[in-house]
């Protein structure tokens, strides 16, 4: 097998493999069938998953180091701006670029 | 309707590109094609499981491993579709594609915006999906197009991932109004981070999503 052909061969797996486990939930549950359980759960996830991602996303940071303080100093400005402005985007961008300010520097 | 779509799906594209952009820098240190990146974020699009892939290529892991190891990355996903079994709609072309395009930032913005009520819902989603579709494969190729060439300082850029989900965390509280499934998702984040750290997201959802059904069926059994 020639290094392309795995290459390939690697995608195309990968590929399958993660349309699966996307598709899974909507082979197993059809909806119309109301299930109360069901519907609860559906509605909880996303806070839960939103809540699940934030911890994720800081859990490889140094907590003994300054990144700590720049990581939540941008984080605060990221909450300010989105509680004051309610402008996504806005509040993205000003706080990557606290973040960017802080790493670069 | 599009025009709305390309505005609220841009937070995305803050997060994607960049993203993309460092998944193509270390694709293109592989010594293969560019095109294979672009490739990869159209056809396999999910962000970790690329970023492991380069680890699995440049070993020559066999394929078996490399199918077990996408799914078990990837398997919080199946979690993700139980909010959308309703509202993707019937089964057509369309609703496979958006299955197909649901990864973290797209469920995550998905299920805290609120649809205008004369859009056509599944349209809207789908115009939403591709825009950061496009966005992510955009940023893979560019990567691995101007490996050499890159000279701006993107150092930091990928605490766009983190902003967009506290805000997108803020909005959901917005909707939600109830302290509980916050409080059951940072718990739950906790107990995988002591003890499963490598499996981490995978198992605080599980560990979430066990911990309210028993909460529920309990509450049932008492009334």
């Amino acid at each position: 097998m020639n290094e392309l052909d795995y290459l390939i061969i690697v995608i195309i797996v990968m590929a399958l493999s993660t349309y699966f486990t996307r598709l899974i939930p909507f082979v197993l549950f059809s909806p119309g069938r109301e299930s109360s359980i069901l519907n609860y759960v559906a509605k909880s996830t996303p806070p839960m998953v939103m809540m699940i991602l934030v911890v994720y996303m800081l859990k490889d940071m140094n907590y003994y180091s300054y990144e700590l303080v720049f990581t939540f100093t941008a984080i605060a400005v990221t909450i300010g701006f989105q509680v004051f402005k309610r402008n996504a985007l806005l509040s993205i961008v000003a706080g990557t670029a606290v973040y960017m300010f802080f790493v670069q520097i | 309707m599009v025009q709305s779509a390309f505005k609220i799906s841009l937070p995305i594209m803050f997060g994607f590109v960049p993203l993309g952009i460092a998944f193509g820098l270390l694709f293109q240190d592989l010594g293969y094609p560019w095109y294979f990146a672009s490739l990869m974020g159209i056809i396999v699009y999910a962000g970790a499981a690329q970023f492991m892939a380069i680890g699995f290529l440049s070993a020559g892991l066999g394929v078996v491993e490399i199918a077990m190891s996408t799914f078990f990355l990837n398997s919080r996903h199946m979690f993700y579709g139980l909010s959308f079994l309703e509202s993707f709609g019937n089964w057509n072309i369309r609703k496979l594609y958006l299955i197909f395009g649901m990864t973290d930032e797209t469920y995550a913005l998905l299920t805290t915006i609120q649809v205008p009520d004369s859009f056509v819902k599944e349209r809207y989603y789908l115009y939403i999906t591709l825009f950061a579709q496009f966005y992510w494969v955009l940023g893979c190729t560019i990567g691995a197009l101007l490996a050499d060439i890159l000279a701006f300082n993107t150092d930091g850029m990928e605490f766009a991932a983190t902003a967009l989900f506290v805000v997108l965390l803020i909005e959901q509280w917005i909707i939600v109004r109830r302290l509980l499934p916050f409080i059951v998702g940072f718990v739950s984040s906790v107990i995988a981070l002591a003890f499963f750290i490598n499996h981490m997201l995978l198992v605080a959802i599980m560990i979430s999503i066990a911990s309210i059904v028993f909460m529920r069926l309990i509450k049932g059994s008492e009334s």
